[in-house]
């Protein structure tokens, strides 16, 4: 208790104007910030690689398959934050088994089953299905096992079956694309229809978060593809390169038009909130919104990005160019999540005040939980690559 | 001769799909509880765990009982709708055993302040006090009855009840002005204040007595041309009489 009281009293000595008692502390804090982040890299991933299959963009082919296994990494990682929050974890499995029809919150549950079940781990079966059954053909052991039960003990490598597993993955990237917008729309719409929250309750909020998870996504399979054509030193695939960073700059251009939009709408709405709005944005989220989310994250990635793309410099520099232009939309992304989060919770719903957010660093909430909950995506990407390498077959093509 | 032959692949994955939806049929069977939904999302068996908790409240129909000569006055007072134990703290083991357990007495300044204490965003006529300046030291019952906190004598003055109001116009260029010079309030408000509200000027012309031009007023007011001035506004649409140089 007096630890507790100490931790108030900290966070009161920052407090300004009036607020309400249950505001001095916020109830969502860092894994809620990570949770719409990884969501929204999962939904990116996944429309970056719907764009290889669907919309045939031969550039780009080259990251299809990481594209994908990138977002099942992350989908496994994506409600761990949640879970981690509700404060029981090991209390979590009862959510699936007695879900809630008429809760908005439990929809989750039915968009990520829906999402991580029959679109992702589907389209992956099937995309690697022939590739399954010749590795268990081929190797010994444990991993001929393990590629066996993960053909699930299919052996046909007929053209007639080939033929069905591509048409099986078109279709179920069809169905996968707006699937990928049902995820992240519903993660902007569980923010966007709290209308007891100014900064929150906007119809645009759900596209916002949509394009904002397209930005990251496409941005971390850059990177992703970055480091592991480095690792495995082999040639750079610039026209992938230069196809990928057209796409972020693109996506970065709409994002950036989009928050501009809503932004202007807020300003010329000018609703009983609005002093309190611009008070948060001018005092609490000053570094986090402008310096970080608009110029570091957006402005500054479009510069670069462009530069890279127009103008004549070696392709060594245009790939680092390329690579710290995605390393900061990355860092941009964070805090765009990290300034819906975080800073709908810092004004008093009385539109008087402002309170202050003191991250824990240890505890199910701190920083290290964070850290590692960011680390974990990429820990089981490593693992998905070592079972499912995504480069052997164009080797080899 | 079949049509369409099923690819092996679908049906591998069928199959893998049917043996999931047997495993939850299994685990739903298994970890459900027996009493889960039968009236709502949640245990039946939960209601009985929540009463069957040790009871720290008795409620107030419970206080009435006994104390019903204390019940009737503060149902006639302004303290109607408050429950006894919010002042008085839980009271179950009382109403168990009289004789044994005394509820606490609320004494001194510190439980009143706490809703009747000057905040900003309580609504006007809520009657609050600075409690630094009204009546230090004074514990609050030696003046109201709780039961009944209505003060046997009437306030002589507005800021017993509008001291927020009191209070901002303290410090405004308007300090010297009564609240009669613009308010006109009887008796009977002093008694039953929503019953008989006190009137309020209605028009540009009542400022003008002080700040029209070429009114009678100190030299330092601001004067006006009333017909030139705001337009088609009312004074107190662009200015709070109670802090008139205040934006």
């Amino acid at each position: 208790m007096s630890e507790l009281l100490e931790h108030l009293q900290a966070n009161l000595q920052q407090v300004t104007g009036y607020i309400y008692p249950n505001e001095i502390e916020l109830h969502w804090s860092l894994l809620i910030v990570i949770y719409p982040y990884v969501t929204g890299l999962v939904a990116g991933a996944f429309i970056l690689a719907s764009l290889v299959e669907v919309f045939k963009v031969k550039e780009v082919a080259s990251t299809y398959r990481l594209a994908l296994l990138t977002a099942l990494a992350f989908l496994i990682a994506a409600p761990l934050p949640l879970l981690a929050h509700l404060g029981h974890p090991e209390r979590s499995f009862q959510i699936f088994l007695t879900p809630h029809l008429r809760s908005a919150m439990a929809m989750f549950g039915f968009v990520y089953m829906w999402y991580l079940m029959l679109v992702l781990l589907m389209e992956i079966w099937f995309e690697y299905r022939a590739d399954l059954v010749r590795w268990s053909n081929e190797r010994r052991g444990v991993m001929k096992l393990v590629y066996w039960a993960l053909s699930l003990g299919s052996r046909d490598l007929s053209e007639k079956a080939v033929r069905f597993d591509r048409k099986a993955v078109y279709a179920i990237t069809l169905v996968g694309i707006p699937s990928a917008f049902l995820l992240h729309g519903y993660v902007g719409f569980i923010f966007g229809s709290i209308k007891a929250n100014p900064w929150w309750s906007s119809v645009l909020m759900p596209i916002v978060f949509l394009f904002s998870a397209i930005v990251s996504g496409i941005a971390l399979v850059l990177l992703l593809h970055y480091v592991t054509t480095m690792f495995r030193r082999v040639k750079p695939d610039m026209a992938c390169f230069n196809k990928l960073a057209s796409f972020l700059m693109y996506a970065l251009i709409i994002d950036l038009s989009l928050e501009t939009l809503d932004f202007i709408h807020r300003m010329y709405e000018s609703e009983e909130s609005i002093e309190i709005l611009a008070q948060l944005v001018v005092t609490k989220l000053f570094i986090s919104l402008t310096i970080v989310q608009l110029l570091l994250g957006t402005i500054v990635p479009i510069v670069l990005l462009a530069i890279g793309r127009f103008s004549r410099i070696p392709e060594e520099v245009k790939r680092v160019v390329f690579f710290i232009a995605a390393l900061l939309v990355q860092v941009g992304i964070f805090s765009t999540r990290w300034n819906v989060v975080i800073g709908g919770q810092l004004f008093s719903k009385s539109l008087r005040g402002l309170t202050v957010f003191k991250m824990q660093l240890g505890g199910i909430e701190g920083l290290f939980m964070g850290i590692a909950l960011l680390i974990l995506p990429f820990v089981l990407l490593w693992i998905l690559i070592k079972i499912l390498p995504p480069w052997d077959q164009q080797e080899a093509s | 001769m079949r049509l369409w032959k099923i690819p092996d692949q679908v049906i591998r994955l069928a199959v893998l799909i049917v043996i999931a939806l047997a495993v939850l049929i299994v685990v739903r069977l298994r970890f459900i509880p027996d009493s889960f939904g039968e009236i709502g999302h949640y245990r039946t068996d939960a209601l009985k765990e929540q009463a069957a908790l040790t009871l720290h409240y008795a409620g107030m129909q419970a206080c009435i009982e006994c104390h019903d000569d204390i019940g009737e006055m503060k149902a006639a007072s302004y303290h109607r709708n408050l429950s006894c134990e919010g002042c008085h703290g839980p009271a179950f083991k009382h109403v168990d055993d009289p004789g044994e357990f005394s509820p606490a007495v609320a004494a001194g300044r510190i439980m009143c302040v706490r809703c009747h204490g000057y905040l900003a965003s309580r609504p006007t006529g809520f009657p609050q006090i600075i409690e630094a300046i009204h009546n230090p030291v004074e514990p609050c019952t030696a003046c109201h009855d709780p039961h009944d906190p209505t003060p046997p004598e009437v306030p002589e003055d507005c800021s017993a009840c509008h001291a927020e109001i009191a209070r901002t116009k303290a410090v405004s260029h308007h300090w010297s002005l009564s609240c009669e010079t613009c308010h006109e309030a009887s008796p009977e408000h002093r008694q039953s204040p929503r019953s008989f509200l006190p009137k309020k000027p209605t028009e540009r012309a009542f400022c003008g007595q002080c700040h029209g031009n070429g009114s009678s007023s100190r030299e330092s007011a601001p004067q006006i041309d009333l017909n030139e001035h705001g337009g088609r506004y009312l004074c107190w649409q662009c200015h709070y009489p109670h802090h008139p140089e205040g934006r």
